[in-house]
């Protein structure tokens, strides 16, 4: 019965004493790791302490902890500027542009990563040049033609610039990700007198569902975030996305020297993309290699 | 084949239409605009040839853009892929907890950079309650300590330093999606054969890296070369020429900020250049990651 012998105290030792050479030899890792994360880690955390305290507790002590926690900075930051609006703009607009850039990025990745036709690989060459085009090119002329259409500071002008300029790039992760995809079941669909469409909505699709989860996570982070787009085609008082939002009360705050309230600021445009990267940091950081794995 | 031709049109058309409506024709416009002295969205455009890009040659403030955005380019980049080089190597080094590290090395990425901007130019480097003055003063380095760092002859080097933070996780990923796809019989064969860290490091690693490492420059050329965020709104109010890159003086030129100037064709030649530079930049990689391949 007893055929498994259990470990004697030297073998303990003797495998502890292992493990802790082991970690010796590691430290310098360990410290570099630790300092270079410590770093991230405390800016960020003590931009969401000091949000909590006022801003002479922060000139007094910018070490200290709040003594209570002040919410009122959060009050301030949401009203010194129309945050609400900007908030709510930011929701619309990305979440109609990622389903939009999907809907329309991912036929066409499809198409061009599985069926052979001629010019199909100048065609993905072409759309994936866009991704080595600098937008402030396109400031000037694209804002020229926004104003012929009447799209100028508006949030669907707004969402049509984001929906172009970001096919690109989805269209790169995706031809990527169609592209691993086993032929098999694509080809018994056909046998079994699927079209092409029902292939495409029935088989290829929900196979492709992790590469469209991966691109509808960069883009929303991206253009979550995005700043330079939005100052120059929706920078008016009722279009603000939320970065420009942050930007104009950073601009407010400055005369009052209310950095309490903007750090408050800061936080409230950093958690939604944060709550996303932890729970699909995993699913990000797989995604980044994902076009470039052909 | 017909009803497969019908389904490869539907299929590209919407996306097709916005590329080439609202991504190529502006480009092509812009080359076109370059040309013009134009100041509004009226027709006043007047053709002068090549006049300004001989008035950007002239500039003292592009130039200053450009030499600004080239820095970011090449010093940024070697001090961005040696610490991404280097933090992956400890990463590797058979550590634990290397996802969890990696993960949190990643996250400015995922930050607006609108909030990295303010965090770095007021809670990392404010003169009073500044973490880096106060993280000085209390490891006792107090001349150190009252470095003003945003100050107009620190302010680019403050700068360098946030986006530089801010990038090196991108690439670690980069590096180590890439390095997880080198086969771990490769380095136990060295081993067994003799070889030293270095050696495996230099004879399997690296060759085996090459054509991720050239995505990765290739990458940060372009990302690089286009750089406006960051350094826009680096400055609270307006951006500093200090810290100017070639797309932050071409907004400036074209929409202003506080006094708008409206050269569009001027600051449309700009943009011209910066997709000329990222064309040059990108051929002269492919040249020289290609050779270096063929050495081994």
């Amino acid at each position: 019965m007893a055929t498994t012998t259990p470990p004697t105290t030297m073998a303990l030792s003797r495998r502890t004493r292992g493990r802790l050479q082991q970690l010796v030899q590691h430290v310098p890792a360990y410290a570099i790791l630790i300092l270079w994360s410590a770093f991230t880690l405390f800016a960020i955390g003590w931009i969401a302490m000091s949000s909590l305290k006022s801003t002479r507790q922060l000139f007094q002590e910018p070490l200290a902890l709040p003594p209570e926690p002040r919410f009122e900075n959060y009050d301030i930051a949401w009203n010194a500027v129309d945050m609400s609006r900007y908030f709510l703009n930011s929701v619309i607009v990305v979440s109609i542009s990622v389903v939009l850039i999907l809907l329309i990025s991912a036929p066409a990745a499809y198409v061009l990563s599985r069926i052979k036709f001629r010019g199909s690989n100048a065609l993905t060459t072409i759309f994936t040049a866009g991704m080595g085009i600098p937008y402030p090119l396109l400031f000037i002329p694209l804002f020229a033609l926004m104003l012929d259409l009447h799209l100028t500071n508006s949030l669907p002008g707004l969402i049509l610039v984001y929906v172009s300029l970001s096919l690109p790039f989805t269209i790169y992760i995706l031809t990527g990700f169609f592209i691993t995809l086993p032929s098999e079941l694509e080809d018994a669909a056909v046998i079994d007198g699927c079209s092409d469409y029902q292939v495409y909505w029935k088989i290829m699709l929900p196979l492709a569902s992790p590469g469209m989860l991966t691109a509808a996570i960069f883009n929303f982070i991206g253009l979550w975030n995005e700043y330079q787009l939005a100052l120059v085609f929706a920078n008016t008082e009722k279009t603000r996305t939320l970065s420009l939002g942050l930007y104009a009360l950073r601009n407010a705050l400055q005369y009052t020297g209310d950095w309490a309230s903007l750090f408050a600021g800061i936080v409230i445009i950093m958690v939604p993309t944060v709550v996303i990267y932890v729970v699909l940091s995993e699913k990000m950081i797989s995604g980044i290699t994902m076009g470039s794995s052909k | 084949m017909r009803a497969r031709t019908r389904l490869i049109l539907t299929f590209l058309f919407p996306a097709s239409l916005l590329y080439i409506v609202f991504f190529i024709y502006p480009a092509l416009r812009a080359l076109y605009t370059s040309f013009f002295d134009w100041s509004g969205f009226s027709d006043n455009a007047r053709f002068t040839g090549l006049d300004n890009y001989r008035q950007l040659y002239r500039d003292d403030l592009f130039i200053e853009s450009m030499s600004n955005t080239l820095t970011i380019l090449i010093a940024g980049g070697i001090i961005v892929f040696g610490l991404a080089f280097a933090l992956t190597i400890l990463l590797n080094s058979g550590i634990r907890g290397r996802k969890l590290f990696r993960a949190v090395i990643f996250l400015p990425n995922i930050v607006a950079v609108i909030a990295l901007t303010t965090m770095w130019s007021v809670a990392i480097y404010h003169p009073r309650f500044g973490l880096l003055k106060n993280g000085l003063a209390y490891l006792g380095l107090e001349s150190w300590s009252t470095i003003l760092f945003t100050s107009p002859q620190n302010i680019f080097k403050s700068m360098m330093a946030a986006i530089i933070w801010i990038n090196v996780g991108f690439y670690v990923v980069l590096l180590m999606a890439g390095i997880d796809k080198i086969p771990t019989e490769l380095y136990e064969a060295a081993k067994i054969d003799g070889a030293n860290q270095v050696q495996m490091f230099y004879k399997i690693t690296v060759p085996l890296l090459w054509d991720v490492i050239t995505v990765g420059i290739v990458l940060w050329s372009i990302n690089a070369l286009k750089i406006f965020e960051f350094p826009f709104a680096f400055t609270a109010l307006e951006p500093s020429p200090n810290t100017y890159t070639v797309a932050v003086y071409l907004y400036v030129m074209g929409f202003g900020q506080r006094t708008p100037i409206y050269r569009l064709g001027y600051a449309t030649a700009m943009g011209v250049v910066l997709v000329l530079t990222v064309i040059l930049v990108v051929i002269v990689l492919r040249r020289v990651m290609r050779r270096e391949v063929i050495q081994y």
